[in-house]
């Protein structure tokens, strides 16, 4: 494949995965879990999530969220990095307003790699990094 | 082995019985005996009982046993020894040496019936062993037993079966944490895969035992740990006298250079001084090694440099205990030594070493050339500046300890920390050539298919604010824009244009201190982390500076010569709110900010200042408009008296008239 493919394929990835994501956060929190690696690595402000079990428990403790994204970004990570294993980079920010308290600036950022199975490829999360940025003005 | 270990229970049983020797049994024992019959030489070498022969087999030069050492498990009740019942075959380079032991319960049995009890012997390889008995821990009660009668002093031999994996700092930091009670190791050592060290009194062991089950390593397997009954440590047995230790003191300060800090124990065993009190300084032995730290750490603690040139050396447990003895030493020399393999390194790898000479050791012959020793050899001492003699070349550029912390488990503790110092020290570099040179410096850092974007965020009811402009060109929000192949072109991809789309980027002013750093993932082939912080953006000298936000995502892999080099690479930048500003003015989606605004020619600043006295809006309205209609005074004119005619324009872009 050449890079322009890569550049593709990870742009439509990204899309794709960013939209299923925020929605399934918002109106299906119970299933989010599904979209994380069973050795995924979760860093919410700094705590350390992992472990299916982990991921699940503290997706039922997050109070019910309201994202609005203003900013998309994502790259094809360097086969280096991921022998043998497609993966994407991508960046989101926005702002998020979780029940019962008031609106936050955010910064995540998400590892996907590729599963692929006969019919398609599915996009896991390997890493989740989100954090609140209460510091800039958009 | 574990099948022949039950085998064993059952000629046992049998023997006690009255039985004798059954054939089944006879059978059994042999080929667990074969199965071990290549190492059983060497079972005496690190271990305590034998010291005597380990001085005979250590003279030989036989290094051959140095390196296959088994730890073969040894019969868990030593009670009621002494030295009378101790018989020392001597030296006899084919035969292995076996000291046989009788007490009233455990009797060591050879195989011959016609021989029961002690003897003297030197028997053929194949031939003779007592049983070996399967392998369990004490319980509590077994050992205040047999350590009242013990008279070596209760001392104890703890085993973690897959030691070798953690660093000694790392392991017994863990266990110390998790045992009630404090505990000094002895002659830590690692055999094979497993790490062993010694401990002194039956409550410290017990306490030991404990934690067996307590310890979990960064990926969550449990460390285990065995606690046993042995005899003492080679470095106690044998403990030199304190006559011994005096002249042993009076040698080495003659060795010790003053104004250098340097100590030079070349060669050591032929001292003349010791020879003459006829002191055997074998630095392999363990009390011998151990004797010469404890005169470092009384009389020479600030030690920089240390030869222990031509001492027959071919391993390094013994010398890892200096690690917290004399923290300073930055030169070592173990030229001429035996040192077959640098894994040895990896025992004192925590030294902080500015130069090396390992010339004249077998491990050379491993490598096919003189660079890759020397990556190999960074790997271990990333602060090495020389190698035998030579210059170490490092890339200066962002010079990390990188490939430490990405291979494989080996520092299972404090990655965090180091890791954290890793990723700092890299920030710190990275800025400060970011900041205030020539950005082109940062081509060392990039990997030659690098990949870069930049993106603003922005909310979609919204424009970019106006003070961006700067960015906004290679804005790759994919929120904003939906073209494909716009966004591939505005991707920079390889170094080249990477580096070139940084150095048209403003001149910038991090700051370290407002960094947040997570690290998002770690694996053996790359890092992830992620940076949120300030910076300033330094415009005309005459403008006040502007304050950003930023992410930055990193992703690095290794490099050669312990570099991290950049894979992957986004920037995010949006404006800072600075805290001391307040903004008492609400300010409505559609105006600029109120940060001052940025650079422009003196001939846009004319034209702005123009606008804005004929039109009666403020300045930066009349900026906004301007660039909005890029720069045509004219048409600029005509579309602002035209929107204003439609009452479109919002009364705060007009200046007040006072």
């Amino acid at each position: 494949m050449d890079f322009k493919t890569y550049v593709d394929q990870a742009c439509r990835a990204a899309e794709e995965f960013v939209h299923i994501y925020y929605e399934t956060m918002d109106k299906r929190r119970r299933v989010l879990p599904r979209l994380y690696l069973d050795t995924a690595t979760l860093l919410w402000n700094g705590n350390v999530v992992t472990g299916m079990d982990g991921i699940t428990n503290f997706f039922e403790m997050l109070p019910s969220s309201e994202f609005q994204i203003n900013m998309l970004d994502c790259q094809p990570v360097h086969e280096q990095a991921t022998p043998s294993q497609s993966t994407v980079l991508v960046v989101t920010s926005g702002t998020v307003k979780f029940d019962g308290s008031h609106p936050h600036y955010y910064n995540q950022n998400f590892l996907l790699t590729a599963q692929s199975t006969p019919n398609q490829t599915v996009w896991k999360i390997a890493s989740d990094c989100f954090r609140f940025q209460d510091w800039s003005n958009n | 082995m574990y099948s022949t270990a039950k085998n064993f229970r059952t000629y046992r049983t049998e023997e006690y019985k009255g039985g004798g020797n059954t054939s089944r049994g006879r059978v059994n024992y042999k080929s667990y005996f074969h199965e071990n019959c290549g190492e059983e030489n060497v079972y005496y070498k690190n271990n305590g009982y034998k010291s005597r022969l380990s001085q005979f087999q250590e003279d030989d030069g036989n290094t051959a046993m140095s390196d296959i050492q088994k730890d073969l498990h040894p019969r868990h009740n030593l009670s009621t020894t002494d030295d009378n019942n101790r018989k020392v075959a001597r030296d006899n380079k084919d035969l292995i040496h076996i000291t046989e032991w009788r007490d009233g319960n455990h009797q060591m049995r050879n195989m011959n019936k016609n021989e029961p009890g002690c003897k003297d012997r030197t028997f053929p390889m194949t031939k003779n062993k007592g049983p070996m008995p399967k392998y369990r821990t004490p319980s509590k009660r077994e050992i205040e037993e047999n350590g009242q009668n013990n008279i070596y002093g209760n001392w104890f031999k703890i085993t973690i079966p897959y030691g070798r994996k953690y660093t000694k700092t790392w392991l017994l930091n863990s266990i110390q944490s998790k045992c009630s009670v404090h505990f000094t190791p002895v002659d830590f050592h690692y055999v094979r895969s497993q790490a062993h060290f010694f401990v002194k009194n039956s409550t410290t062991a017990f306490a030991l035992k404990n934690v067996n089950y307590k310890i979990h390593d960064e990926n969550n397997h449990q460390v285990r740990l065995f606690v046993k009954e042995s005899a003492a440590p080679s470095s106690e047995q044998n403990k030199l006298k304190p006559e011994e230790i005096e002249q042993l003191k009076l040698a080495m300060k003659k060795r010790f250079d003053v104004s250098q800090k340097s100590l030079n124990l070349q060669s050591f065993r032929f001292d003349q001084d010791l020879m003459s009190h006829d002191i055997d300084m074998i630095l392999n032995r363990r009390n011998c090694m151990s004797a010469t730290l404890t005169v470092i750490e009384e009389n020479f603690p600030e030690l920089l440099s240390l030869n222990l040139c031509s001492n027959k050396l071919y391993q390094l447990d013994g010398l890892a205990d200096i690690i917290p003895k004399a923290p300073q030493i930055k030169i070592l020399n173990l030229s001429n030594n035996e040192l077959k393999s640098l894994r040895q390194l990896d025992k004192i790898r925590e030294m902080k070493l500015e130069e090396l000479w390992l010339q004249g050791n077998p491990l050379y012959n491993n490598f096919s050339n003189y660079s890759t020793y020397m990556s190999a050899i960074l790997d271990y001492f990333p602060k090495l500046l020389c190698l035998d003699g030579k210059d170490v070349t490092h890339s200066m550029d962002v010079e990390t300890g990188a490939s430490e912390i990405l291979k494989p488990s080996k520092k299972n503790h404090g990655v965090s920390e180091m890791l954290k110092n890793l990723v700092l020290q890299f920030l710190e570099q990275y800025y400060s050539i970011y900041d205030c040179g020539d950005r082109s410096r940062l081509l060392d850092a990039y990997h030659d298919e690098a990949c870069f974007s930049l993106t603003i965020p922005c909310n979609p009811k919204e424009l970019v604010p106006l003070s961006l402009y700067k960015y906004s060109k290679s804005n790759r929000n994919m929120k904003n824009c939906k073209d494909h192949v716009l966004l591939t072109q505005l991707l920079k991809h390889t170094k080249r244009d990477v580096v070139d789309f940084l150095r048209v980027l403003p001149k910038t002013q991090h700051d370290l201190s407002s960094f947040m750093v997570d690290i998002c993932i770690l694996t053996e082939k790359m890092l992830c982390f992620s940076v949120n912080g300030r910076f300033k953006e330094e415009v005309e000298a005459t403008c006040p500076v502007i304050l950003r936000a930023f992410t930055r995502i990193f992703i690095v892999i290794p490099a050669s010569n312990s570099r991290l080099c950049i894979v992957n690479d986004t920037l995010t930048v949006s404006n800072a709110c600075p805290k001391e500003i307040q903004s008492d003015v609400s300010i409505p989606a559609r105006a600029p900010s109120s940060i001052p605004v940025p650079t422009i020619s003196q001939e846009q600043q004319a034209m702005v200042q123009a606008f804005s006295t004929q039109s009666g809006m403020k300045f930066n309205w009349s900026l906004k408009c301007l660039e909005q209609n890029d720069w045509n005074y004219a048409v600029a004119g005509q579309n602002f008296t035209l929107l204003k005619a439609e009452g479109k324009i919002p009364k705060e872009a007009f200046q007040q008239i006072s």
